[in-house]
């Protein structure tokens, strides 16, 4: 069995020199400094995995990942940066739709491991791309509000009519019991409920339902907490409040469209997998947010 | 009878108060004047007279000395009434008034020399006497206390504008800060992974000269066993075709250099951050202006490489005495603020050079130029056109003040849609810190 392919762009050529002899006994690894260079890597080779550095002059990464993304779908993408701002990250989440935001410097071994599961994750994908059955929705999909501010929830109802049955919670307890009530389709969510910050539930509905996607509106504007939420909780969207609504009704169309997709093909869903909590603390609320959604289920016999 | 000890600092009337019993308007002047021999009374100018409560006059020493001055004055005068003889007019002062008024009301009504106390009163009625030496005592007390508090708040605003003169700069160091991190996390990345390869390598390399030594013990070992040589000679073929000792080394060796670079590389920014800020902050030196444009260049590299093409034209300058660690703000506030003014890549035209006066320096972009409107509160303080958050609106209010305090000279000139330029110029011996590098005469 031939090697996987690993492509790395950076403009330091250092760097690039570095991550192949970390990575050239396992993988075929192409690299270059170039974007475009990359860009024509991928059309006319398999690739498995890019990582892509931010800054570099000619194009930043998160662009570069995004015309990665419709050049080669099935290529898993990160993005390997030195420099952690916000437009960056949001960039990364909205355009990018990276599988990983790693900071330099790296750790060698966080890397190939992370290198490894989706070279795994790339695989799969190749091999179920070409046969895609249609799936008919025998339900109307459920997409779930979680917000202080019920205008959240009455916009994203005008945007979405009667196609889909949108539920408002305006505490982390109700959104805990719609989530393992219900199989949600898309999560809209701020990142504080009252005093809650909602991390926690965000990161464990991708480790419980995998094709739920979600879109996190906010006004905060933190960017190691995103990048936090990017790994670990595989966000789809990060909209910035005030809420855009053409914006937003672009983005939920999008969403809903990749939660039937991923229904046909559930291993696609392992693109969106996640990493392990990092928060000591969020980690415990996400325990217990599974106790109680394992209780919950048995009781109403989901 | 005790007066009052105006030693402490008097803050109002009450403190002024002598409780000194008045004279009915009835008594006669003989025994009016035996009261100004008791010793007690020795500081008083004037007694109060008070009919029913009221005060209707004083009468003073100084109006006895007149009075019995006269011949058979004592005689003539010496059984009547105290009442004719008083002043009717005597300065009142209200219990509750401020000091600062009642002072005010004694000056304008004060008569010279000085000859009568004032009368303290509360609601009209006579309440005590008070001296016009311990109401200025007071007063001088007062001012010293004003005075205090003034300079108190002066310090206040001083150690205040420090503070915001401090965190401006602490701003514009914060993108720096920004921008200097990526610079050090990209060679810290590689030689970080390149000594994480370099461990592996070293365990692989010692498993396969672990393998060859035991194969060449077992060589020169005429007992040993031939199967087993021929199976540590497979093993060592297959650890060969897993693992090309003589490609990795080569790569390895690549990496090394890779990584002296970098390291290279931390140091240099590490020294220019030092170098820029400069612990001994406030100190002067004899320098190369030239120096601090490659300074503030260095440290603002990462904010300006991908904006700003540099053109520079430094001429060899003769040494400056000035602040360095000032000016390179002063010429990274200039740089960064050119580059923000970038709609697209531009450029920036950085000159130097001197005459027998001054050092000048400009810095000229092509961005899209200042506003009239602007252009003349550009040194404002807390004047700015960046977003909330972006600007303090202190930069160049603080680059002004640099300059100025360097006997210096900033000035602005700029086209919508052509640029903006600044001139700075430096005198060589000018403003309190020029004069220290005065040549000394021999």
């Amino acid at each position: 069995m031939s090697k996987p392919t690993l492509l790395l762009i950076d403009d330091e050529e250092r760097i690039l020199r570095s991550l192949r002899m970390l990575f050239m006994t396992n993988y075929t690894v192409r690299m270059t400094t170039d974007p475009q260079e990359a860009l024509r890597i991928l059309r006319e080779e398999k690739v498995h995995v890019i990582i892509s550095d931010q800054r570099m002059p000619v194009m930043q990464g998160s662009a570069l990942l995004a015309l990665a993304r419709e050049t080669s779908p099935a290529t898993m993408r990160i993005l390997l940066t030195g420099y952690s701002d916000l437009e960056a990250s949001i960039a990364s989440v909205n355009e990018g739709e990276v599988f990983r935001y790693l900071m330099k410097p790296w750790s060698a071994d966080e890397v190939r491991q992370v290198v490894a599961e989706a070279t795994a994750i790339a695989q799969a994908s190749y091999a179920v791309q070409s046969h895609a059955p249609a799936v008919t929705e025998d339900k109307k999909p459920r997409v779930l509000i979680m917000d202080d501010d019920e205008a959240v929830s009455k916009t994203v109802c005008e945007i979405l009519g009667d196609r889909c049955e949108v539920i408002w919670a305006n505490t982390a307890q109700h959104a805990m019991e719609e989530l393992a009530r219900q199989d949600i389709s898309v999560v809209v969510s701020d990142l504080m409920l009252g005093d809650t910050n909602v991390g926690y539930i965000l990161k464990t509905i991708k480790q419980l339902n995998p094709q739920t996607q979600c879109i996190v509106v906010t006004n905060f504007n933190d960017t190691s907490r995103l990048i936090d939420l990017i790994n670990q909780a595989q966000i789809s969207r990060y909209l910035p409040k005030p809420l855009n609504k053409s914006s937003l009704a672009r983005n939920l169309d999008s969403m809903l469209a990749r939660f039937h997709a991923l229904r046909s093909q559930p291993v696609l869903a392992n693109r969106q997998a996640v990493a392990q909590i990092s928060d000591p603390k969020e980690k415990l609320q996400s325990g217990n947010f599974m106790g109680m959604l394992g209780r919950l289920r048995a009781r109403i016999g989901v | 009878m005790r007066f009052n000890d105006n030693k402490n600092f008097a803050r109002d009337i009450h403190s002024l108060v002598n409780p000194i019993a008045a004279i009915a308007p009835d008594k006669p002047v003989s025994e009016v004047a035996e009261l100004f021999l008791n010793p007690d009374y020795a500081k008083v100018l004037s007694l109060p007279v008070v009919e029913n409560g009221i005060p209707i006059g004083v009468i003073s020493r100084y109006r006895f000395m007149d009075l019995y001055l006269k011949q058979y004055a004592r005689e003539l005068h010496g059984k009547r009434p105290i009442r004719n003889y008083i002043n009717h007019r005597p300065l009142l002062v209200e219990l509750d008034q401020p000091l600062a008024e009642a002072a005010l009301h004694i000056a304008e009504h004060m008569s010279f020399p000085l000859t009568e106390d004032f009368i303290i009163i509360r609601h009209g009625k006579y309440l005590g006497l008070g001296f016009v030496m311990d109401l200025l005592k007071a007063m001088e007390s007062q001012m010293r206390a004003n005075t205090n508090e003034l300079n108190q708040a002066y310090s206040q605003l001083k150690s205040s504008q420090m503070a915001l003169v401090q965190s401006e700069k602490m701003a514009s160091l914060g993108q720096m800060v920004a921008g200097i991190a990526h610079e050090i996390n990209t060679p810290l990345g590689y030689v970080q992974n390149n000594v994480a390869v370099g461990q592996e390598l070293f365990i692989h390399i010692q498993n396969l000269i672990a393998g060859y030594e035991s194969l060449v013990d077992n060589l020169l070992d005429e007992q040993a066993d031939e199967a087993e040589i021929s199976a540590q000679m497979e093993q060592i073929a297959a650890m060969r075709l897993d693992f090309n000792a003589e490609e990795m080394l080569g790569d390895m060796q690549g990496l090394m250099v890779d990584s002296l670079y970098g390291i290279g590389q931390i140091s240099e920014l590490v020294m220019n951050l030092k170098n820029f800020s400069r612990m001994d902050a406030a100190a002067t030196e004899a320098i190369n202006l030239n120096d601090c444009i490659e300074s503030a260049l260095n440290i603002g590299r990462n904010v300006l490489k991908d904006k700003v093409e540099i053109i520079k034209e430094l001429t060899e300058l003769p040494k400056l005495t000035c602040t360095p660690s000032q000016l390179n703000q002063v010429f990274l506030n200039l740089f960064t603020n050119a580059a923000q003014a970038m709609e697209t890549m531009g450029r920036l035209h950085i000159c130097s050079w001197y005459d027998e006066q001054a050092v000048h320096v400009s810095v000229s972009d092509n961005g899209k130029g200042i506003p009239q409107e602007n252009l003349v509160r550009i040194f404002d303080p807390f004047f700015t056109t960046k977003p909330i958050g972006e600007g303090t609106g202190l930069g160049l209010a603080i680059s002004h003040q640099i300059i100025q305090q360097h006997g210096g000279e900033i000035r602005v000139e700029s086209r919508l849609g052509v640029g903006t330029d600044f001139h700075i110029s430096l005198p060589f011996a000018a403003g309190n810190v020029a004069q220290s590098a005065q040549p000394s005469i021999h």
